[in-house]
């Protein structure tokens, strides 16, 4: 390897530039613009690379679309009414509000793709009602709102898949499918760790809701349990693509807050559109630079390097799988995701294509280990904000999390070493892989 | 008026260009939907418009509404130096940036003014306009970056990042 070539100047500069503190999608921007020029290659290319990317990738349209959803979710009344809900069903086990936590995270993710929009809806309420009258510690509260929040984006929909397959071009349809066992392995995992923590630590049992209550609690929530039914139903009846049912799902969320729950006003609802558009251009910046980088990365031919390199190493499938796994696990926990999943991932993907390995399969493994570094410290995005509403200290935080962190990484290695987990359901539904 | 009014009065008039966007593009979506799946008659500009919106959505925000604080950055570094280090880093950044942006704005300009022979499919818009917005972005870029240099220099440092203003929608 040349360590003054053009392309590692490039890195090290986009490096650099990012560790002075640039946006991480205009030091790509910037950095292979200094790539062109220095290649005498024509420095209009950065501007085409990002706008012909924007324009013929249409599936990226379904990640503004599902944010827009999620914001509305949280502004109007849908995350309380779950909430309520949920304490009907769990809240009468020992710990029940923290089984509530869990459950509430299960169903959520069942209608949003985003594991920062679970923890920052539900996390307030969460926390103020796990430490009334000091049931839980707010450090417990906090660190139970993140570590459930990361089931939003393996369960469907989800965000980090739609990114995952702009860059692998896998079928979003099938990988959606594929992270639902998963999910529901993590999630078992998590109320089974509350449960053992309950009995040792003696949880209070919150009071029984009365029967007759019961009716009243689940219509209050029925249009919004209805959401995942209608969204997953539109997708695999094949009435609308994942693109389109992300717009259905605003639309849902929309006429369930205005119409059925009247709790929207114009003013929140303004600012749930704002807030979108905002994240939305934010992570289209991020997504631009990472379409200009990589137009850079194809032309040095380094994915196919990567592959020649790691076959030169004769890794086994599941060796490279572990090799990928202990890369992202260690960048998980100092970049963040959607970079991981822009910039990183792209250059395994023909290593892993050439070992057989299913891109299906390695998808889900991926974005599980990008969750798991959404609350391992330095750089843990679910950290940083539960630190912000809990104003528990951020290593109390990680120091309850730890527990749960055990299971989740027992999780991947699971869907690691079985592909069949992940891949079971998605056959079911017709996919060849 | 004076200039900070003015100042505050036009963020939120760029705040409202991308609600609009964003707005639109939903819109244009349901269209889309309600036309193949209830009235049975595919269009196939909705296609072209909700794309187009997207790219104004995602150019002109960055270009006028993101604060600093509130793009994806790499933090490590940046969060844990004094307020004299981050001025310095940002005189260093700033000042890439602008050169890099002024150095292939020609380039730039060239690109988007050759796309006017291109026209999209359905609804023959041309592609010279319909792109023209990156020009823009990257003529406010250098602009901004101008100003964080000068703000570095003379002023004061830039906020500190808020990692969980920003959000990356994982």
């Amino acid at each position: 390897m040349n360590f003054t070539s053009p392309f590692a100047i490039t890195i090290y500069a986009i490096t650099i530039l990012a560790l002075l503190g640039m946006p991480i999608g205009l030091s790509m921007i910037v950095g292979s613009i200094g790539y062109l020029w220095m290649s005498g290659m024509d420095m209009g290319t950065a501007a085409e690379q990002f706008l012909n990317g924007m324009y013929s990738n249409y599936i990226i349209l379904a990640v503004p679309l599902f944010i827009f959803a999620a914001e509305i979710m949280n502004s109007g009344s849908m995350t309380e009414r779950l909430l309520r809900f949920c304490n009907v069903i769990v809240g009468h086990m020992r710990g029940g509000l923290a089984q509530v936590n869990v459950l509430q995270s299960l169903i959520f993710a069942g209608m949003s793709g985003s594991a920062i929009a679970d923890a920052a809806g539900s996390g307030r309420m969460m926390q103020s009602m796990m430490t009334r009258e000091n049931r839980y510690t707010p450090s417990y509260a906090a660190a139970l709102t993140a570590v459930t929040a990361v089931i939003g984006p393996i369960l469907p929909p989800s965000i980090p898949m739609v990114v995952y397959a702009l860059v692998s071009d896998a079928s979003i349809g099938y990988l959606f499918l594929a992270g639902v066992v998963p999910g529901l392995i993590m999630t078992a995992m998590q109320m089974a760790q509350v449960a053992w923590d309950a009995r040792r630590h003696n949880f209070p049992i919150e009071e029984r809701v009365p029967m007759r209550e019961i009716p009243r609690v689940t219509w209050a929530a029925f249009p919004t349990l209805l959401m995942p039914v209608i969204l997953l139903g539109c997708i695999y009846s094949g009435v609308t693509t994942p693109t389109e049912a992300a717009a259905l799902a605003a639309a849902y969320a929309v006429m369930v807050s205005t119409v059925i729950y009247r709790s929207l006003t114009w003013r929140e609802g303004y600012n749930a559109v704002l807030i979108s558009a905002k994240t939305s251009a934010s992570i289209g910046m991020m997504i631009g630079g990472a379409l200009v980088f990589n137009y850079v990365v194809t032309v040095e031919n380094i994915p196919e390097t990567l592959r020649a390199i790691l076959q030169g190493w004769e890794l086994t499938p599941l060796q490279f799988l572990l090799l990928v796994n202990v890369v992202l696990l260690i960048l998980g926990c100092v970049l963040e995701g959607t970079a991981v999943l822009l910039i990183i991932v792209p250059v395994f993907i023909p290593a892993a294509q050439g070992l057989g390995i299913d891109l299906v399969h390695f998808g889900v493994v991926v974005v599980v280990n990008i969750m798991l570094g959404l609350v391992t410290p330095p750089y843990g995005i679910l950290l940083f904000i539960m630190t912000n509403i809990s104003g528990s200290p951020m290593k109390h935080i990680i120091r309850d999390c730890l527990p749960f962190l055990g299971w989740m990484v027992l999780c991947l290695a699971l869907i690691t070493y079985f592909p069949d987990l992940v891949l079971w359901l998605p056959r079911m539904a017709g996919y060849g892989g | 008026m004076n200039l900070p009014k003015l100042g505050a009065w036009l963020r939120r008039r760029a705040e409202d260009v991308i609600v609009a966007l964003l707005l639109a593009m939903f819109l244009v979506f349901l269209l889309q939907i309600l036309s193949r799946y209830v009235l049975n008659w595919p269009i196939g500009w909705t296609h072209e418009v909700s794309v187009m919106l997207w790219i104004w959505l995602v150019l002109f925000g960055a270009a006028f509404v993101i604060r600093d604080v509130e793009e994806m950055r790499f933090d490590l570094i940046y969060g844990a130096v004094r307020e004299k280090t981050r001025r310095r880093m940002a005189l260093v950044t700033s000042a890439v940036a602008v050169v890099a942006l002024v150095v292939s704005m020609p380039a730039t300009w060239d690109y988007v003014t050759f796309m006017k022979v291109e026209k999209t499919a359905y609804l023959k818009l041309r592609f010279d306009w319909l792109y023209s917005i990156y020009v823009i972005f990257a003529a406010a870029l250098i602009v901004r970056h101008l100003w964080i240099g000068f703000r570095a220099i003379y002023g004061k440092a830039p906020e500190a990042y808020d990692p969980t203003k920003a959000s990356s929608g994982v």
